[in-house]
C-alpha cells in the first residue's frame, strides 16, 4: 500500500526497472530493443504518415526528417502493408 | 490613444501586424507605419508571404524573392517566393540523402514521397510558416511588420502555429523516450558511448523555431495586432466576429484603425448627390464603429484622392496619420 502511493521516480527508466526486475540481462536487453523498435514504428508512422495518404504533420518539417529515416522507409512500408493484409484477412 | 502613442508608449512591441478583410488597407497601413517608424530612426523590416506581391506594387519596385531589399534609410521590404523556397528545399533534401548514404540517385520510393509531399497544399502553408519563422527569429531589426493576407488566412496561420507547437512538443517527447530505451539497451550491452541521435537534434531545432514563432504571435509584451476596417455595415459586423475569434487565439489586439474615411467637410461643398449620400451613410457607420470599438479606435485614415503607391504618397499618408492631430 505505502509503496503504491509513493510517486514513481525516474520516469520511463523507473517504470522500465520495475518491468525488467527479475529478467536476465539478456532478456532485459531484448526487451529494451523490442520496445525501442515498436516506438520506431510509431515514430515513423507519425512523422511520415502522409506516405499512407494521412497527412499528420506539416510536410515541410517531415521532409526535414526524411533523410534520417530513408533506410527504414522501405522496410516500414512493407511492414505496414503486411499488417494491413492481416487485418483485411481477419475483417 | 493614437497609433503614435501606442508605438511610443510600448516600445517593446516590435512585432506588428495589421489584420482585416481583403482590400481594406492592411498593406497600405503596414507600409505607412513602417515608413514612419523608419523615419524615427528605427530599423524596420516589412515582409510579406503573399504570392500576390503587394509590396512590390506599393513601393513600385520589384522585390519578389530577393530577400530584404532596402527601400529607404532604415526600411527594408521582403517578399518571400514560397514556390522557389519549396523547390530549393526539395533539392537540399535530395542532396542530403545522397550525401548521407553515398547513393548516386535518390531511391524511387523516396523521390516519389518528396514529390507527393510537395504537391500538397499543406506544403506551401508549412513552407510559408517556416519562411516567417526564418525572418522573425534572426532578430536584427527593431521592428518586424507582417504584411498579412486576409483575415481567414491570418487566423489560419495563427492556429497553425498553435497546432505545430503542440505537435512538435509531442514528437520531441516521444523521441526523447526512444532515446532512453536506447540508453538502457546500451548500458546492458556495456557500451560506453552511444551514437548521437541526429533526428532528436533536428526535432529540437524545429521545436525551438516553432516555439519561438508561436510565442511571438501571442506575446502581449512584444506583439501588437491592429484591425483595419472601413465604415461599411458588413465590414463592421465581420470585424466584430473576427475580433472575438482572434481573442480566443490569445492574439494581443492593440486597437482598430478606420480606413477610407471621407472628409466630413466635403459634404458642405457643391458635390454630386451620390457622394452626399455616401458621406451621410459613412457618418452613420462611423457612429456604429464608435459604439462598438470606442476607445480602442486608434486612427481615422482619410480617403486619399488616389491609390497609395510610391514613397511620396506613403509619406503624405504618414504625415496625416502621425504628425497631424488624428481625426478624433
Ligand atoms: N486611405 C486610402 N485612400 C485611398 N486609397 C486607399 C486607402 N487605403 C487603401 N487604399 C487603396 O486600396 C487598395 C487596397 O489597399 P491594400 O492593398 O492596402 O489592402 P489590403 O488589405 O492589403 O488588401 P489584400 O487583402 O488584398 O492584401 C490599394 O489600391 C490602396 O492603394
Ligand atoms: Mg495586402
Amino acid at each position: 500500500m505505502a509503496d503504491e502511493t509513493k510517486p514513481k521516480k525516474g520516469g520511463i527508466l523507473g517504470v522500465f526497472k520495475d518491468i525488467v526486475y527479475g529478467m536476465s540481462s539478456h532478456e532485459m536487453t531484448r526487451y529494451a530493443v523490442r520496445s525501442r523498435a515498436s516506438m520506431e514504428h510509431l515514430f515513423i508512422l507519425i512523422t511520415m504518415g502522409d506516405l499512407l495518404g494521412v497527412p499528420i504533420l506539416p510536410p515541410y518539417y517531415s521532409l526535414r526528417l526524411l533523410p534520417y529515416v530513408t533506410p527504414q522507409i522501405s522496410a516500414w512500408k512493407r511492414r505496414m502493408l503486411r499488417e494491413r493484409d492481416i487485418t483485411d484477412v481477419l475483417g | 490613444m493614437s497609433l503614435r502613442t501606442v508605438f511610443e508608449s510600448q516600445p517593446d512591441r516590435r512585432y506588428i501586424m495589421f489584420g482585416g478583410k481583403g482590400g481594406l488597407g492592411k498593406t497600405t497601413l503596414s507600409a505607412t507605419c513602417a515608413f514612419w517608424l523608419a523615419s524615427q530612426g528605427k530599423r524596420v523590416l516589412l515582409f510579406s508571404v503573399d504570392p500576390q506581391a503587394s509590396l512590390s506594387d506599393i513601393f513600385q519596385q520589384d522585390i519578389f524573392g530577393k530577400g530584404p531589399v532596402p527601400i529607404m534609410r532604415n526600411l527594408w521590404a521582403q517578399e518571400v517566393d514560397a514556390d522557389r523556397r519549396i523547390r530549393d528545399y526539395q533539392e537540399e533534401i535530395r542532396k542530403k540523402i545522397l550525401d548521407m548514404y553515398g547513393f548516386d540517385r535518390v531511391p524511387e520510393e523516396i523521390d516519389n514521397y518528396i514529390a507527393a509531399a510537395s504537391a500538397e497544399p499543406a506544403m506551401e502553408e508549412s513552407a510559408i510558416f517556416d519562411a516567417v519563422v526564418d525572418i522573425v527569429v534572426q532578430g536584427d531589426y527593431d521592428y518586424y511588420m507582417y504584411d498579412l493576407v486576409p483575415l481567414g488566412h491570418a487566423l489560419y496561420y495563427l492556429s497553425m502555429a498553435k497546432v505545430y507547437d503542440e505537435w512538435i512538443n509531442k514528437i520531441t517527447r516521444l523521441r526523447e523516450e526512444m532515446r532512453q530505451y536506447d540508453q538502457v539497451a546500451a548500458t546492458m550491452r556495456r557500451e560506453k558511448t552511444m551514437e548521437e541521435d541526429k533526428i532528436l537534434g533536428e526535432l529540437l531545432y524545429i521545436k525551438e523555431r516553432i516555439n519561438a514563432s508561436s510565442q511571438i504571435l501571442t506575446d502581449r509584451r512584444r506583439t501588437a495586432f491592429f484591425f483595419v476596417l472601413v465604415p461599411e455595415e458588413m465590414i463592421i459586423l465581420d470585424t466584430r466576429k473576427a475580433a472575438e475569434l482572434f481573442s480566443k487565439f490569445d492574439v494581443p489586439i492593440s486597437g482598430y484603425v478606420v480606413n477610407r474615411v471621407l472628409p466630413p467637410d466635403l459634404g458642405k461643398g457643391q458635390i454630386p448627390e451620390y457622394l452626399r449620400n455616401r458621406i451621410a451613410m459613412q457618418q452613420k457607420y462611423m457612429r456604429d464603429i464608435e459604439a462598438s470599438f470606442g476607445a480602442q479606435i486608434l486612427a481615422h485614415v482619410p480617403e486619399m484622392e488616389r491609390d497609395i503607391t510610391g514613397l511620396g504618397m506613403i509619406e503624405r499618408l504618414a504625415k496625416r496619420l502621425f504628425e497631424e492631430v488624428s481625426a478624433r
